[in-house]
């Protein structure tokens, strides 16, 4: 857990006392992987880059939401105004 | 708290299209006149529909000028009339249908179109349409009534104004 307190935002930590992952995915610590298997919250927490908050940038989630946004008005739009106002016998009174 | 500034445009967003949907409801009630079909029919006694002054002969009721009423009665598995004879409406007119079910729970919806509504037996459901185009629609049950539910449908002729005459009132 120290390695998260001391990385400010744009470092790169290195988690404590494992060289061997410097350069890819942690390691997972064999001690961690007993013959009970996973347990939950055993996982590592070690911090590879921190960011902050604006940085996050899911540019792709963001056009994934407005192609859904243009979808559902376009068919709102022909569901009532076509579909639904165009009918024929529309209930009046 | 901190919102990152993609979250505040997807609320906005969903916040438009909510404020959108109500606003076309609105338009629907307001601007086009679309009504919702209530109670204001009034209630019948089912087991006596023979006694009502309409119900007992349903048919086509002449109102006004270009106005019709058209009582029909939804009973196992037909409407009366509809299914043995179609009723008949002049075109370019104004009707509206007062519909009551003499047993169990039954749909009268002209199909194809808006126009839909339930027949509950005690209840007049009352709704006004305009026929413009002389032309034939076909009626059908959408609330399962019972095992020839699948069977019971109708028809609505809407007869050529000049082809009209007085016999055709009450069908």
């Amino acid at each position: 857990m120290s390695a998260e307190s001391d990385t400010e935002p744009g470092d790169v930590a290195t988690p404590s006392g494992d060289a061997a992952s410097e350069n890819g995915p942690p390691i997972p610590d064999p001690e961690s992987v007993d013959d009970e298997g996973y347990v939950i919250g055993s996982g590592r927490s070690g911090i590879v880059r921190r960011i902050d908050h604006d940085d996050f940038d899911p540019v792709g989630t963001l056009v994934l939401i407005a192609i859904y946004m243009a979808i559902v008005s376009a068919m709102w739009i022909f569901m009532y105004f076509v579909e639904f106002l165009g009918g024929d016998l529309t209930v009046i009174g | 708290m901190e919102i990152h500034r993609y979250e505040k445009i997807w609320l906005a967003g969903a916040l438009l299209l909510i404020v959108g949907f109500i606003a076309t409801v609105s338009y629907g009630a307001v601007g086009a006149g679309i009504e919702m079909i209530n109670d204001e029919g009034g209630q019948v006694d089912s087991a006596a529909l023979d006694e009502h002054p309409k119900f007992s002969e349903p048919g086509t009721y002449k109102t006004g000028p270009n106005e019709y009423d058209v009582y029909v009665i939804a009973k196992q598995f037909l409407y009366e009339p509809g299914t043995s004879e179609p009723i008949r409406v002049p075109a370019n007119s104004r009707v509206t249908f007062h519909v009551t079910s003499a047993d169990v729970i039954h749909g009268y919806e002209i199909v194809g179109t808006n126009a839909n509504t339930m027949a509950v037996p005690g209840q007049v459901s009352t709704m006004t349409v305009e026929f413009n185009e002389p032309r034939k629609y076909g009626l059908l049950c959408n609330e399962y009534c019972g095992s020839a539910h699948h069977a019971m449908e109708g028809s609505i002729q809407v007869v050529p104004q000049s082809e009209w005459n007085e016999t055709m009132v009450v069908n």
